[in-house]
């Protein structure tokens, strides 16, 4: 480029006036010519970014299709996986989740004892949630899980509530998401 | 008898903020004004205070980590290796050397990241509006990489006390190389877009004027002190994980105003660069985590790590009683102390110049209140 003067040594083409002078016509000139110069060189830079790839999305207002797909991994929305052979929850209710949730927003109450016991009601808190994955680490039985959805928006808190049902249904949509760990 | 003893002046007190713009968050200024004169600046904190160190009193140190992402959301990876850090001393741990690689990428990753967005809101505020583009468009592809490696775009809960959530995967290397590729050409455009440009230079060359003594004495640390021409850096005077075995420079300016600030950040970023580079190269194979117990409990005793995070010292003070639960938890948050020393450097400003003396010092009020 033929623009490569302008590189970082010089980094003083022209000392800055801050002083209490004024400065002489030859000066001013010289001041005026620099700053004219600089917008050139502005105008240079924005223009060659003209020409790069687009990166702004106008989500949501387009395709769906085109949407962002976020990598395995990633931690959205909850679910609860299903055993496909016995189609019962693998969720075992041993209430780990709960305890190690530092924001305290999983209840879990199991029912049943021993190899029977399993979740009669399970309510995670969404809008309370932080989406640091300690549940989804700590459970023995990987039962929980995050998946990549991340459009939990909605107009109502009481929404953001998850019961078992929900997250069954979250479970058997996204059963084919592998975990994390 | 002339104009100026006829005319009664007085001073005038304005409110900037808390909701203005350029304040970067939530922060009021009480300026006193003498025309355009700055008299004095009061600045007026705690909008944002959510009272992160009395909550790891009620939370096990595996539960509190989340957290550590949240007070200063601009470098959560360098929060995290701070406590996670703290933490390991108390329990004696030693992290392998694969995790120790991936911890400094990590962090120098973030810091980047931190000072893209410094570059895009200071240009932002002094009235250069593309640089905001471009800074940001530069920090989604960290975004992605963090993303990739830990699941979330933010706030990441990445690091874990004996090593990380989970090794990188496989198309990170690549990924980040080609990011190191293009990146450096990139600087050089901000380069031309900031420092060569004449109105920029005009509202940052000799504004904010900040000796080095000052720095020392207000405890400043970060860019803000290594613009004064003290080369202090935790990395080198403190080093911690792999710095040792890295080389780099610590960039320092002798011009003491927002200027060398920014141009301190600048070469930083081109140091951080650097330093990517070299953990790519040198990157060990083998496992990134020991074994932890799960329930952790240290023995009673006080441990204080520190790590250089884009605004300066930042450290990590834990007392342990002996249970599962931190006795007292303390952030030496950099923001902090780099903002009372902010009051300094307005002395005798104009107004307009508030806004890039608060700019060029880089705070986040999330850091100062915490």
């Amino acid at each position: 480029m033929r623009l490569s003067f302008l590189n970082a040594e010089r980094r003083t083409l022209m000392p800055v006036h801050r002083s209490r002078r004024e400065p002489t016509v030859a000066e001013l000139l010289l001041i005026i010519l620099e700053g004219a110069w600089s917008i050139v060189v502005g105008l240079y830079v924005t223009f060659i970014n003209f020409w790069r790839t687009k990166v702004t999305d106008r989500y949501p207002h387009r395709d769906p299709a085109l949407n962002w797909q976020p990598r395995p991994g990633y931690r959205g929305d909850f679910a609860l996986i299903t055993d496909r052979e016995t189609g019962k929850l693998r969720c075992i209710g041993c209430q780990q989740c709960q305890n190690i949730c530092p924001d305290g927003c999983i209840l879990v109450v199991p029912e049943g004892k021993g190899k029977e016991r399993h979740p009669k009601e399970f309510y995670i808190d969404a809008g309370l949630c932080m989406y640091c994955g300690l549940c989804v680490e700590v459970c023995p039985a990987d039962a929980l899980t995050m998946t990549p959805d991340y459009e939990t928006a909605t107009d109502d808190p009481r929404k953001l509530v998850r019961d078992i049902d929900y997250l069954r249904e979250r479970g058997m949509e996204y059963d084919e998401v592998l975990r994390v760990q | 008898m002339t104009t100026e003893t006829r005319t009664r002046t007085e001073e005038l007190t304005i409110n900037m903020g808390p909701q203005h713009p350029s304040t970067h968050g939530v922060l009021r200024l009480v300026v006193t004004l003498d025309g355009e004169r700055v008299v004095q600046v009061i600045p007026d904190i705690g909008y944002l205070h959510s009272s992160m160190e009395k909550i790891a009193e009620r939370l096990t140190y595996q539960q509190y980590l989340p957290y550590a992402d949240r007070y200063d959301y601009l470098n959560a990876m360098g929060n995290e290796l701070a406590y996670v850090m703290a933490v390991e001393k108390l329990l004696g741990i030693e992290p392998t050397p694969r995790c120790q690689f991936i911890r400094v990428m990590m962090a120098e990753m973030n810091r980047i990241a931190s000072h893209l967005v410094y570059f895009a809101t200071l240009g932002n505020d002094v009235g250069a509006v593309s640089v905001f583009l471009y800074c940001f468009r530069e920090r989604e592809a960290i975004l992605d990489l963090f993303e990739a490696a830990s699941g979330q775009r933010l706030l990441y809960h990445y690091l874990r006390i004996g090593g990380l959530r989970n090794d990188l995967p496989d198309d990170f290397c690549a990924g980040l190389g080609h990011f190191l590729s293009y990146f450096p050409s990139r600087i050089d455009e901000y380069d031309k877009l900031l420092t060569k440009n004449r109105i920029f230079r005009s509202r940052m060359e000799g504004v904010g004027h900040f000796s080095a003594e000052d720095a020392l004495s207000y405890g400043v640390t970060g860019p803000c002190l290594r613009g004064c021409g003290t080369d202090y850096d935790i990395r080198r005077a403190d080093p911690y994980c792999v710095y040792p075995q890295l080389d780099f420079t610590v960039p320092t300016f002798e011009e003491c105003d927002a200027m060398a600030r920014h141009l301190v950040r600048q070469e930083e970023m081109r140091q951080s660069v650097r330093i990517l580079q070299q953990c790519l190269e040198m990157l060990p194979e083998g496992d990134v985590s020991v074994k932890v117990p799960r329930r952790i409990k240290p023995d009673p005793g006080e441990a204080y790590a520190r790590v250089e995070s884009p605004r300066g010292e930042l450290g990590c003070y834990i007392v342990s009683d002996g249970s599962e639960k931190p006795y007292r938890l303390h952030w030496r948050a950099p923001s902090f102390y780099n903002l009372q020393a902010y009051p300094v450097m307005c002395k005798d400003a104009w107004v307009a110049d508030l806004v890039a003396i608060l700019g060029s010092v880089d705070i986040v009020l999330g850091d100062v209140d915490r």
